[in-house]
């Protein structure tokens, strides 16, 4: 089974060919499947959300995007080629606070440049750029500790755009915000991801946060985590504050809602089959 | 303004701590005192506060004490540095490089249980009984606390800042450098810490054996001579020392660990 994100566009930035997750655990050791023949292929510029309920190893499968980790089986492709190990055209964002605490906000976002031995005035004009495009301008010699969990996401995202990836990595990054900056933080990503036009593939368990950013949720099942369906957006660009109180928004948090219960294998009765959108391409399993 | 500095030091010395701190400290001196004075005592053998007060003065009109302390200092000096950065460079390739964890932790956790005052007989026999002897002891001292937590430090390294790192293109050796080392520094500073208390534990114990000069000479040869005043003197300057190198060990850890959001001791 494949599961076509985008059958316009030709060469895929970013596929995903059978991949399959094991690992052994407990005694005697077992070995335990957390993903299963996992297909997916990626357009270049899309804003791909996935999403499942915990556990049906959707951060495993970004992880395996990033060369994190090394699939039991499959491969991950970008622009054809095969990821073996971390490469930096593929920037991660992570859940945890990863910005480095040892170093100042524009230390932090000069890390990657510097890694790959940039010049000097090349480091100095990516930091400035992008400590201005997330708002941090004011704050580049402070220290993390000194700074907000919502300016520590900034500063953990800027990191990531100045190391100029290809493909942007984000798994579930505003989990632990609180509801107001986490909504500053979804939009402050639609604003990077529409200035750069970056491929960015974004795991969240948050319906809101899919909806209201995605081209395209990919909905896990679990045990084994496999693809269950792919749910384009029926929503129009740009999106802001207007989106998230529309109807439209509701209907399509609704079809997302009843795709996932039946991932989950419960009965998505409740939802009327009119209600149910056109969107959404189920995945025989 | 000079009103406000005299209100805000007024204000650091009357707080419970130190007035508490202050006659605790007096009760024991006064407790020691009302028995120096009790009758049957020998003052020559527990002389009174005054008797040491008078010591101590002779002993800095002399310069006896000030050489003392100077050739304890530079031994301790000495010896620190070079066993703190012996410990600091293997303790972080064996907390770190796999390879260099397997030849270097046997080695480590077996001088791990020796107190370092056992290798003084050995170091006397070896090296005899010169500076360099008396110098290997503070070595000794100072390497095990420091290596075993610049090891520790490298080991407790937070995994998402290293994957962090890789996924930015930072190549092996700059996430050792750059994410490793830094992040273990609060257990590098734990460690010269411990390393600066134990390291002049044993430089007074390798100067009571055999040494010229220095503060642990000092009192063994007052001793000998029954001048506990003296000794007392050398007790008490041992200790303020002690605690001097303490505080400047810990405040340059503060200084090298300012990012951190760790709780500061009180």
């Amino acid at each position: 089974m494949k599961a076509v994100v985008d059958k316009m566009s030709g060469g895929h930035k970013l596929a995903v060919r059978g991949l399959t997750h094991r690992y052994r655990m407990g005694s005697p050791a077992a070995e335990l499947t957390v993903l299963s023949g996992i297909d997916l292929e990626i357009a270049r510029g899309e804003f791909v959300c996935i999403v499942g309920e915990s556990g049906c190893g959707k951060s495993t499968l970004l992880r395996m995007m990033a060369g994190l980790l090394s699939p039991s089986e499959g491969q991950v492709l970008h622009d054809g080629t095969k990821v073996t190990g971390v490469r930096h055209e593929l920037g991660f964002v992570f859940q945890q606070d990863a910005v480095f605490p040892w170093l100042t906000v524009e230390r932090n976002v000069a890390y990657g440049p510097k890694s790959r031995g940039l010049p000097k005035a090349e480091r100095e004009r990516l930091v400035a750029h992008w400590c201005e495009a997330v708002g941090l301008t004011a704050f580049r010699k402070a220290y993390p500790k000194q700074l907000s969990g919502g300016m520590r996401k900034r500063v953990d995202l800027a990191r990531a755009y100045a190391n100029s990836p290809d493909v942007l990595l984000m798994d579930e990054p505003f989990a632990a915000l609180d509801v107001q900056t986490k909504a500053e933080m979804q939009d402050a990503v639609l604003d990077l991801w529409k200035s750069t036009g970056k491929t960015v593939v974004f795991v969240t368990h948050d319906l809101d946060e899919a909806v209201f950013l995605s081209d395209v949720v990919v909905v896990l099942s679990s045990r084994p985590g496999h693809v269950h369906a792919i749910v384009r957006s029926t929503l129009s660009r740009p999106r802001d504050g207007a989106t998230r109180v529309s109807d439209a928004f509701a209907a399509a948090k609704r079809t997302l809602w009843t795709t996932l219960q039946e991932a989950r294998g419960r009965p998505a009765a409740i939802v009327p089959k009119e209600l149910r959108a056109s969107s959404i391409t189920t995945q025989g399993a | 303004m000079p009103s406000d500095s005299r209100a805000s030091l007024l204000a650091r010395f009357c707080r419970p701590a130190v007035i508490v701190g202050v006659l605790s400290l007096a009760a024991v001196i006064g407790l020691y005192w009302y028995m120096a004075l009790r009758p049957g005592i020998n003052p020559a053998l527990v002389p009174s506060p005054p008797t040491i007060l008078k010591a101590l003065r002779d002993e800095i009109a002399t310069g006896d004490l000030l050489v003392n302390t100077v050739a304890s200092l530079k031994r301790v000096v000495i010896g620190f540095c070079i066993g703190a950065s012996l410990a600091l460079v293997l303790g972080a390739l064996a907390g770190w490089f796999r390879y260099a964890g397997y030849v270097l932790n046997p080695i480590i956790d077996a001088l791990r249980p020796i107190p370092a005052l056992a290798y003084i007989p050995l170091v006397i026999v070896w090296v005899g009984i010169g500076e360099p002897s008396r110098i290997i002891i503070i070595v000794l001292a100072v390497f095990k606390p420091c290596v075993v937590n610049a090891r520790a430090g490298m080991k407790e390294v937070a995994q998402i800042y290293v994957d962090a790192a890789r996924t930015l293109g930072a190549s092996r050796w700059r996430v050792f450098a750059t994410v490793a080392l830094p992040s273990a520094v609060p257990y590098f500073i734990a460690g010269l810490r411990t390393g600066v208390s134990t390291g002049f534990l044993a430089l007074v114990a390798a100067e009571l054996i055999a040494a010229p000069s220095g503060l642990g000479f000092m009192i063994q040869n007052a001793g000998q001579y029954f001048r506990t005043d003296v000794t007392i003197v050398g007790i008490i300057v041992i200790g303020l020392l002690g605690a001097l190198l303490d505080q400047i060990a810990s405040r340059a850890g503060r200084a090298l660990t300012s990012w951190s959001d760790v709780r500061r001791e009180p």
